[in-house]
């Protein structure tokens, strides 16, 4: 395979891969250096590319895979820098209402980073990248009973938040 | 899409029954900016899906991933793996002659290799070297009378098989 064959197959996922190490990591650099990591393998392993089925979930779990093996490293959550902030640009929003709507963004994102490493993975997968029940098992390696449990579980656990925080105000 | 089919689906979507279409539709909804205060936090929600899906790598990273492909592609590796086996192998090798030799010196160095006479008078020696060439030469005797029953042998086999086949000319 040559190179630009590759650039064109690989490349156009960088960002989902990037998105997808950033929701495992919670850190910009890290992530950045996982999608690179990714690249190298999959171009160091281009003769085996024929036999790859779906090539970009085959790139998303070697993402997950090796994020999940930084995390185990360093024995830690990926809680550190998801909160960058959420500006939000809505023209027919007044800047009040954009504000709300950046703060309840930014509690959600706070949410999401709190939930259970795989119910996490397959409400990024889901909502996030729109992948389908297929694709999100073949990534994670998981049935389908189990990725619908963990997607139905990390949606209950954010509309639950969600209802609680309009009930009582709480964050 | 109206109001009553928006809480319909979004119910589904709580209760992770949407199809991909399903969940396309109700965030093309929720992002469109024309949402009730009663769903206010779904939109915030579904916000926050679209604001994440927006994140991406740095324009400079293609080019970055590329110039170490490249590099790779031209220091061929399997060469350089190649190289290095052979230079590890040329080391081991060379490990093993050295201590050979330097063990090997070592010992002669501890325990020098002496010449020792076994007779101090000539004629004594003389007489013990003829007794030992005359033990041998009485075994040498001993064997080849041992190696002529073997010849007898042979003759009387091939007596016997002539034997047979003047009989068989007969009949």
């Amino acid at each position: 395979m040559t190179l630009e064959a590759f650039q064109n197959m690989v490349f156009p996922v960088k960002n989902k891969l990037y998105r997808f190490a950033f929701r495992l990591l919670g850190n910009n650099e890290e992530a950045r250096d996982v999608v690179q990591e990714v690249m190298i393998k999959v171009w160091s392993g281009r003769e085996q590319l024929g036999r790859v089925h779906n090539l970009e979930a085959w790139c998303m779990r070697i993402t997950k895979n090796l994020s999940l093996d930084r995390l185990r490293q360093q024995q830690r959550r990926p809680t550190d820098s998801l909160d960058q902030g959420m500006h939000v640009v809505h023209h027919s929003l007044t800047p009040a209402d954009a504000a709300e709507l950046g703060e309840r963004m930014e509690r959600i994102s706070k949410w999401m980073a709190e939930l259970p490493e795989k119910q996490r993975q397959v409400m990024h997968l889901r909502d996030i990248e729109g992948y389908s029940y297929n694709e999100i098992c073949e990534i994670l390696e998981l049935d389908m009973s189990q990725v619908k449990v963990y997607l139905f579980r990390a949606r209950n656990a954010v509309r639950e938040k969600l209802l609680k925080t309009d009930a009582y105000g709480l964050a | 899409m109206d109001l009553h089919e928006v809480e319909r689906l979004l119910e589904k979507y709580w209760q992770t029954e949407t199809t991909l279409e399903e969940e396309q539709q109700l965030r093309a909804f929720f992002t469109s900016g024309q949402v009730p205060d009663s769903l206010k936090d779904a939109a915030a929600l579904f916000a926050f899906f679209q604001k994440e899906k927006s994140k991406g790598l740095e324009q400079n990273f293609e080019s970055t991933v590329t110039n170490k492909l490249k590099s790779r592609h031209r220091g061929k590796l399997i060469s350089m793996i190649g190289f290095g086996n052979m230079a590890r192998i040329a080391a081991g090798i060379v490990v093993v002659v050295a201590s050979t030799f330097l063990i090997r010196q070592e010992i002669r160095k501890r325990y020098p290799a002496e010449m020792q006479d076994t007779f101090t008078d000539p004629q004594l020696a003389f007489e013990e070297t003829k007794r030992a060439l005359q033990m041998i030469s009485d075994s040498f005797d001993k064997a080849k009378k041992e190696a002529s029953k073997v010849q007898l042998l042979n003759e009387a086999e091939k007596k016997i098989q002539a034997k047979k086949e003047g009989d068989k000319i007969n009949l």
